[in-house]
């Protein structure tokens, strides 16, 4: 059977003036990406990137985005993803780069990871916590930024439906 | 006080990573952002230029008086190490003299300008690193002879890739000057450092390793070009303060008078050091 594979790239946008700048959307990164990937590779990676290429998810709160290319030359995007020195956003520039934590088959194995992640991020930073208000909405941050109502319907259905996408 | 930086990384992507990475910028907001990056071990550089007029090598600054705390890394309950790291820049093998002050750094890496400086480096020099020319068009080429040589004696080759991000002219060099590199030494004893002087300038782990494609290095040697293989440097640089590798001596606290009549008396009837 004829499937079209891909690939989904969990990156975490980091930036250094942490949560003015978090008013990031998914044009933004986009546009960027596929800047950063016609410098990089010319017009074969411009041709490349236009196929299959969308920003499937993306977090302004934690700054995790989901980026989905073809199977066959993700690694091209890949390699062009370090060369993103800054977004623009409504004529803002912010400053940033793009850290890849993992690249998955499938959306739902980005969130297995991304569930392990948090919860690692958690251990990290709940001891930094100077006050409990602040812990509490450290674990709201991570709780909320799963898309769990996707998980939830995804498990319920039979596994021949779930990747399909 | 220039900036470069060594990445190590050594697990997989399960567990966080375990990353050397060698950088140079001492404020602790870049420091935190190579913890969340997963880096473990980081080293300052600190780079010397041999060709000007009678350059003092100084002392590194101590790692403590930088930085009160560590930040633990990602995924590990270790607090990140630093370390200290010299570059020489010298176009003369006279100019490069091992001294009792490159002890002081852990790591030392020479920058050669001329093909005699790369082949003298490569066979007789005590360094632990030879960085290759980022920045500017390769003055000379890579022969077989010296890098075989290099690779036999544990010498690694060093390409930063903050140049590349900074700037397009610098990205082609970088890669034209990498691929080179590479086809001479079949991506052996390769890392990839960054020159990051900002916190912004680096890059996570695995985007790293994947740069090691553009620069003609297969899956695996991108992946061991920043993890075992700056390990392997780092243990290298140790080396270099032990006897041969097996005898490792530690500063032990005695009291002032003892060290005095210690420092007058000639090396060989010093009393001999605890050894671990």
């Amino acid at each position: 059977m004829v499937r079209l594979k891909s690939r989904y790239l969990l990156c975490e946008v980091c930036v250094s003036d942490r949560r003015n700048l978090s008013l990031l959307d998914d044009r933004a990164i986009y546009t960027a990406t596929k800047a950063a990937v016609a410098r990089a590779h010319g017009d074969y990676g411009a041709a490349l990137s236009s196929l299959g290429f969308s920003v499937k998810y993306l977090n302004a709160h934690t700054g995790i985005v989901f980026l989905r290319c073809r199977k066959s030359h993700y690694r091209l995007i890949w390699s062009a993803l370090p060369f993103i020195t800054s977004l623009e956003n409504r004529g803002q520039r912010v400053p940033c780069f793009l850290n890849c934590l993992h690249v998955g088959g499938t959306i739902r194995t980005c969130q297995k990871f991304l569930v392990r992640y948090n919860t690692q991020q958690l251990h990290r930073m709940l001891p930094l916590c100077q006050s409990e208000g602040m812990q509490w909405s450290a674990l709201f941050l991570y709780i909320s930024s799963l898309p769990m109502h996707g998980f939830l319907i995804a498990d319920n259905m039979p596994s021949n439906l779930v990747n399909f996408e | 006080m220039n900036l470069s930086h060594d990445n190590l990384e050594e697990s997989t992507k399960d567990n966080g990573n375990i990353d050397c990475a060698n950088q140079s910028l001492t404020s602790p907001a870049q420091q935190s952002t190579q913890t969340s990056l997963g880096y473990s071990t980081v080293a300052i550089n600190y780079v010397v230029d041999l060709q000007q007029k009678k350059q003092e090598i100084g002392k590194p600054k101590c790692v403590l008086e930088l930085f009160d705390t560590f930040p633990i890394v990602q995924g590990k309950s270790r607090p990140i190490k630093v370390l200290n790291r010299l570059t020489v820049v010298a176009s003369d093998p006279s100019h490069f003299r091992p001294n009792a002050e490159y002890k002081a750094y852990d790591l030392v890496a020479v920058y050669p300008t001329t093909e005699k400086l790369f082949h003298a480096a490569c066979m007789t020099f005590d360094v632990d690193i030879i960085c290759v020319a980022v920045i500017e068009k390769q003055p000379f080429f890579f022969k077989r002879s010296p890098i075989n040589g290099a690779i036999e004696r544990g010498v690694f080759f060093e390409i930063s890739y903050t140049p590349a991000i900074r700037d397009s002219t610098m990205r082609r060099y970088t890669i034209a000057n990498a691929i080179s590199l590479m086809e001479t030494c079949k991506g052996k004893n390769v890392i990839v450092t960054s020159g990051a002087e900002k916190p912004l300038e680096l890059r996570g782990p695995y985007d790293i390793a994947n740069l090691g494609l553009l620069f003609g290095l297969s899956e695996g040697d991108g992946k061991a070009a920043i993890s075992t293989n700056c390990r392997a440097v780092h243990l290298h640089g140790e080396t270099r303060k032990t006897a041969l590798g097996i005898v490792h001596t530690m500063k032990k606290d005695q009291p002032l008078t003892e060290r005095q009549e210690e420092e007058h008396a000639p090396a060989s009837k010093r009393a001999k050091i605890e050894t671990v």
